[in-house]
């Protein structure tokens, strides 16, 4: 592992480790290996632990999208039965609940577990098990939640008042059922999740930084995340103080949102959206980053505006904090509030249509390809353009008195998330797909897998603006006859098929493509020409990431050891990739070891959830599984003193200036001591 | 197929405005009022900026896509390197800037407007005597219904009450209490005051003005207005559990005449079925407790049996508003019926109470007394109306005893509330 941190004891280097910290507690031994299931469960390599992020995600987005076929069949026909009400309300809920909570935004997480070390030269994040920690704290938060459908009865469980849960229809007295209780306790636990996360990430982007590495010579996809990290620390303890008051008044009898005992329900929806706005932008803006990565490739030029493209990132996600009553506009704030927040949210579509026209000028003269990827990511461009501005139309607050919760706003959110987030998460899963498992996606089947789901998507969602308009309210399990809502219904529900088909067809294209690859040559490092630093070294990416500390000088460092720009302005190269690139092959690296811990811990989370929806024992049961998990994680060294890694020799330059060296920094700074991450020349002879 | 993209586009923006222009009782581009037709007015060039710009952005797009793809790459067939352009991106930060600054300037004008309301004075004729009254209705939701209250004195809207608690279980007496149908006279600014008795619902007429949510503990302001009689639909939107699908209202807007003798015949007790008099008074002294009943027609039966089994949660005024103490649900109401029949729907403005030709729609009423449930998802009898398992005689005499609590709506309002 990248990682190690200092062993509890002040111990020189190359001391025999006590016994007591080669066996934690003294029982288990500590897993090893790079093969078979148990290298994934206990890794703790940030690669590893991004590809999971995107299956276990991919996963959910199977149960998210099962729930949508079933909304728009049972919506495809007025007074469908397909559905009960009762049904209805839980099927809509957990769409959105999964859909926001367990795929979009651990699919930005994947992207961001994997590339954010590769893209500013590190060998690992800054806090290996605590990145372990977070996904599976996310993981078993999202079983925990998806359980709910099933305990207690298929779909007699499951929350039932819309993702936005709104007060006091939340209630016991409103929602008897144990779902919202799930609701509380499940956004709690991945919440933990996505908090410690957030936190290794930011200090992996501060402090783990190759040389010459500056922040304003990261990569806009690294930018972009960097701010996504900052949004989620400090919007996620907003909700979690929101679920906890909930959490309270429904198990404990308490009176937060209770306005027969005098509160406020309004309460709620000022803290739910001061979280559920800036996590819109949570979601966006890693997939407004992958696309700056691809457009720029697929174009062969620079991104246009480089440091304009990460401002107005900022300036999004300071903005973003400055908006959330756009949701309330009809909730009874008063004229002044909705003025002012009317205002903001016009503002926030300035630096949002500034990246809009910076990526239309970066492929502005330039040399077009449009593969998979680059189709997909200017599927973004303009399916999010829609997005963006019916946004604006509801801006508008008198226009957002008419919109509001009809299915106008089902139309806009998902040209955003579906149109925006989720077509550029799917550009980087074609994008990267080579240099996180050495073969190419298919583009026969990633075209067909492209235009189905670009077809299907303005089928399903393109007839809801003019539902929204005609006056269908969101959230109805059905409609009567009459009122001139059947026809664009049943074109809805028909495109609902049509993306479902589409996705499939990625799922095929993935095993396709890995059986021809077997007859294709590899792939190389650098299979598209690329520009940032992840291009740099062997695909797959090999379990070091580098052989050797990349020395940065510039943006597109990568691209930039590749060709030469002469005087007149010509490109020439002076170097293939192939040659640039680190092979990969340095043996004796020091990394981060496996760990039960992170595992053990997160697993005793929802025994506790459970324990308090259903029976307190089963609380001390997880409890004493967090309290196993902590106290083994104490007491064991982050790296392992008998893995084979070249010995501990490496660790005897510790006099470098800690401004300087992120290694030392990181050493002061973390109570993990970061300091193997940092990659030191030396340790790794290159073969 | 990327040459497919512009036609389709520019079929479904007809398609776009062929959908609209089908008969969508709850179209929010057909204002049939000021308020409406003023957000109609703001939005409409706006939609037309955002497509321009949106049409500028694809098409752009597409030029690229027409003027700069290549299959392959050849080496060194690389374009100039452009890292930017300030004098661009300044002119895609302000032109934005500029377009959104001018739509502020109109959003915030419209909206003070919106939320401005003038003291109106119309003649009213009450069992008082003759009162100027300030169009103003107060509109209460529940679990799955909406209540209308008319003050006709003023100095009683004073008393709704936002301090602690939810006032909304708590009104003080109105002159007139309806439910499902907000009738109102036309040309005035109607001002609502919009709460909730339990959770949070959402009133919305779309072809007078946007929504407003009713949220329990507070008292919304908001104001409609139609420029012709007629009914006009409207919809709970805002997520309130179970049934909220099925929690629909219409609002009744009707000449000042008209208005004036919906006034009158509201403020009179509920009519009493002939032949029952005795029974009823007899029924009021004895203060809920048994009196022999009357077992003549239809109509008497039903009276009897309203009195068995509806009069703890509804309430007739006439009848049995001297022993009524509010319902048993979680919001502590349910609909009022002293003149159930002068209104068009029931069941939360969700069944037509008349059949086209202007008969009562007797199969909707009998169903809905047979099972609610089946017809309104809800978790009775704490939310929503519970199936009393009435026999088909007694669901028979019920429906003949509320046909009887009018007067009949008109004719043009029968035949406005049919959608087709």
């Amino acid at each position: 592992m990248a990682i190690t941190e200092e062993p509890p004891l002040e111990l020189e280097a190359g001391d025999p480790l006590p016994e007591y910290a080669e066996q934690p507690l003294g029982v288990l031994t500590r897993p090893s290996g790079n093969t078979g299931i148990a290298s994934w469960l206990f890794t703790v390599d940030h690669k590893r632990i991004g590809i999971m992020y995107g299956v276990f995600a991919m996963f959910f987005f199977l149960i998210g999208g099962l729930e949508a076929l079933a909304i728009r069949i049972q919506l495809a026909v007025p007074g469908n039965d397909f559905l009960s009400a009762e049904t209805y309300n839980q099927v809509f809920t957990t769409h959105g609940v999964t859909m926001i909570f367990l795929v979009i935004m651990p699919l930005a997480a994947a992207f961001a577990n994997y590339l954010i070390p590769l893209q500013i030269g590190a060998r690992d994040v800054a806090f290996p098990r605590m990145n372990a920690l977070s996904l599976w704290v996310w993981f078993f938060g999202g079983l925990f939640l998806c359980s709910s459908v099933i305990i207690g009865g298929w779909w007699e469980n499951a929350p039932d008042g819309g993702w936005f849960n709104y007060a006091p229809n939340h209630g016991v007295a409103f929602s008897p059922s144990k779902g919202i209780d799930f609701y509380a306790i499940g956004l709690q636990i991945t919440g933990i999740g996505s908090l410690v996360s957030a936190v290794n990430l930011i200090v992996t982007c501060l402090n783990m930084r190759a040389k010459g590495m500056t922040l304003f010579r990261m990569p806009v996809l690294t930018w972009m995340l960097l701010i996504t990290q900052f949004l989620l620390l400090f919007a996620v303890p907003v909700i979690t103080v929101a679920l906890f008051f909930l959490m309270f008044d429904r198990l404990y009898d308490a009176n937060f949102f209770n306005p027969d005992a005098g509160s406020d329900p309004l309460l709620w929806q000022h803290l739910f959206w001061i979280f559920g706005h800036p996590e819109v932008y949570i979601l966006i803006l890693p997939s407004f980053g992958i696309i700056s990565e691809v457009i720029p490739v697929f174009s062969r030029k620079p991104i246009f505006g480089y440091k304009v493209m990460v401002f107005s990132g900022i300036a999004i996600g300071f903005m973003g904090w400055g908006v959330w009553a756009h949701h309330m506009f009809v909730s009874g704030l008063g004229p002044i509030s909705v003025t002012a927040f009317s205002m903001s949210t016009m503002l926030i579509a300035v630096p949002t249509g500034v990246k809009i026209f910076n990526w239309l000028a970066t492929m502005l003269g330039g040399r077009l390809k449009f593969n998979t990827a680059m189709l997909f990511a200017v599927g973004v461009v303009s399916m999010f353009t829609i997005g963006g501005l019916s946004g604006v139309t509801h801006a508008v607050a008198p226009a957002d008195t008419q919109q509001t919760d009809t299915y106008y706003i089902v139309a806009h959110f998902h040209y955003v998330i579906f149109g925006g987030a989720l077509l550029g998460i799917f550009a980087g899963f074609y994008f990267w797909w080579p240099k996180a498992f050495g073969y190419k996606l298919n583009e026969r089947w990633g075209k067909w897998n492209f235009w189905l789901q670009i077809v299907g998507f303005n089928l399903t969602f393109g007839p809801m603006h003019i539902l929204g308009l005609q006056g269908m309210s969101r959230r109805i399990d059905t409609y009567s006859e009459g009122f001139g809502f059947e026809l664009w219904n049943l074109v809805a529900s028909v495109g609902a098929f049509v993306i479902f088909l589409g996705v499939l067809i990625f799922v095929i294209n993935i095993f396709v493509s890995q059986r021809q690859a077997k007859h294709l040559p590899p792939v190389g490092p650098d299979p598209w020409d690329a520009r940032g630093l992840e291009w740099m070294t062997a695909s797959p990416t090999p379990e070091h990431n580098f052989d050797e500390e990349i020395e940065v000088q510039q943006v597109d460092e990568f691209w930039f050891r590749k060709y030469d720009i002469d005087d007149d302005g010509t490109v020439h190269r002076i170097a293939t990739g192939d040659e640039v690139a680190q092979p990969g092959t340095a043996t004796g690296v020091h990394l981060p070891a496996p760990s039960y811990w992170p595992m053990v811990l997160a697993a005793g989370l929802p025994f506790i959830g459970y324990g308090l929806i259903y029976n307190l024992w089963l609380c001390v049961l997880g409890g004493l599984l967090v309290a196993a998990g902590s106290f083994g994680w104490v007491f064991e060294p982050a790296d392992d003193p008998d893995a084979h890694h070249g010995g501990h020799d490496d660790h005897g330059d510790h006099d470098d200036d800690p401004d300087t060296d992120p290694e030392a920094a990181a050493a002061l700074d973390a109570p993990e001591g970061a300091d193997d991450v940092a990659i030191e020349s030396e340790e790794a002879p290159v073969g | 197929m990327r040459r497919l993209r512009l036609p389709a586009a520019l079929l479904s923006v007809v398609a776009f405005v062929a959908g609209c222009a089908d008969d969508a009782e709850l179209d929010t581009l057909k204002p049939e009022g000021e308020y409406s037709e003023q957000i109609d007015n703001l939005i409409d060039p706006i939609f037309i900026v955002a497509f321009l710009v949106f049409f500028l952005i694809l098409g752009l797009t597409l030029f690229m896509w027409a003027k700069y793809r290549v299959t392959e790459y050849e080496e060194g067939d690389w374009p100039e390197q452009v890292h930017g352009k300030t004098s661009w991106e300044i002119g895609w930060t302000f032109i934005p800037f500029a377009i959104m600054a001018a739509i502020g300037a109109f959003t915030w004008i419209l909206l003070s407007d919106l939320n401005a309301t003038e003291a109106n004075a119309l003649p009213i004729q009450t069992a008082e005597g003759e009162v100027m009254w300030d169009p103003h209705v107060v509109v209460v939701g529940q679990q799955w219904w909406w209540e209308y209250r008319y003050y006709f004195d003023a100095d009683k809207l004073e008393e709704l009450d936002d301090a602690n608690g939810n006032p909304a279980k708590d009104l003080p007496p109105a002159d007139i209490v309806t439910a499902g149908q907000l009738v109102m006279p036309i040309g005035e600014e109607v001002e609502l005051t919009i709460t909730s008795r339990d959770v949070i619902h959402s009133h919305w007429i779309p072809a007078l003005n946007g929504k407003r949510d009713a949220v329990p503990g507070r008292f919304s302001p908001w104001k409609i207005q139609a420029n012709d009689p007629g009914l006009y639909f409207g919809q709970c939107t805002e997520f309130c559990g179970l049934s909220h699908s099925r929690m629909r209202m219409q609002a009744v807007a009707l000449t000042p005449e008209d208005f004036q003798e919906w006034v009158t015949a509201q403020l009179a007790d509920a009519e009493t079925p002939p032949g029952a008099e005795a029974w009823l008074e007899a029924y009021r002294a004895a203060d809920g407790s048994e009196v022999e009943a009357p077992e003549a027609t239809g109509a008497q039966r039903g009276l009897v049996a309203f009195t068995q089994n509806c009069a703890s949660c509804h309430l007739v005024q006439g009848v049995n508003d001297l022993t009524y103490d509010g319902a048993t649900q979680v919001s502590g109401a349910a609909p009022n019926l002293t003149h159930f029949a002068s209104r068009t729907t029931l069941a939360g403005g969700i069944l037509d109470l008349y059949n086209p030709d202007g008969t009562l729609n007797r199969n909707n009423l009998e169903s809905w007394l047979r099972n609610p449930e089946a017809i309104k998802a809800n978790a009775a009898p704490e939310r929503g109306m519970p199936n009393l398992g009435l026999s088909e005689e007694t669901i028979d005499d019920l429906v003949d005893y509320l046909e009887t609590l009018g007067p009949r709506p008109s004719d043009e309002m029968i035949a406005a509330t049919q959608v087709d």
